[in-house]
């Protein structure tokens, strides 16, 4: 299992951490998404290494922005 | 002079939600100016315990701008005492093709021009359409 954390702009709500962990839970291989909105925060539990590309486009498609990852 | 006197304070709730979502939706401005358009500089909003300042309220234009949603909004009852306002509503949303409803209750402070300079408000998202309930439409 690997577990990564990005930095994403833009949530003020739970329907925030909704929209983004949907998009991001269509991403293959991801098991679990963790949302702070407080933080600024993103955690994807995946079975295998994930490409920021595609990180980044799945929280783009929900309308938000990746700002950093953190690994 | 209250903000409030010019349309009554239920018609104020309505229009402060609504105009502030069409500005973003309809023009092409810069998100900060809007928000300084209905916000003040040192704006506090807490909403279920999250708390947003300018700068997040600015980024927060950014998924509202890509998706588009539709709003509706009720108000039901506001109270105002001098540049305080207390409100329930209702916000009927269309976003990301889900129509949902949310009943938001808010205890806000506003300047004499009508922007806000802080609030603190409770949401609950209903299940599913509420019944009629029509006091403020807009």
């Amino acid at each position: 299992m690997t577990e990564s954390s990005y930095s994403v702009s833009g949530m003020a709500c739970g329907h925030c951490a909704d929209f983004i962990t949907e998009e991001l839970e269509q991403l293959a291989g991801v098991t679990a998404v963790a949302v702070d909105v407080e933080c600024d925060t993103v955690t994807v539990t995946s079975d295998r290494d994930l490409d920021i590309a595609d990180v980044r486009a799945a929280v783009e498609e929900a309308g938000y922005e990746l700002i950093t990852a953190h690994g | 002079m209250s903000p409030f006197n010019d349309t009554g304070p239920k018609q104020f709730i309505a229009d402060f939600y609504l105009s502030f979502h069409n500005d973003l939706l309809d023009s092409g401005e810069d998100p900060g100016v809007i928000i300084d358009r209905y916000h003040t500089a040192d704006v506090v909003q807490i909403a279920d315990g999250l708390r947003m300042d300018r700068e997040k309220l600015i980024a927060h234009t950014r998924p509202v701008r890509k998706n588009r949603p539709s709003l509706r909004v009720e108000v039901h009852d506001a109270l105002v005492d001098g540049e305080q306002i207390a409100a329930r509503s209702t916000l009927h949303v269309r976003y990301r093709k889900k129509t949902f409803a949310i009943d938001t209750y808010v205890f806000g402070r506003f300047t004499e021009d009508g922007r806000m300079r802080q609030a603190h408000m409770l949401t609950r998202t209903l299940p599913a359409e509420v019944p009629e309930e029509r006091e403020v439409s807009a």
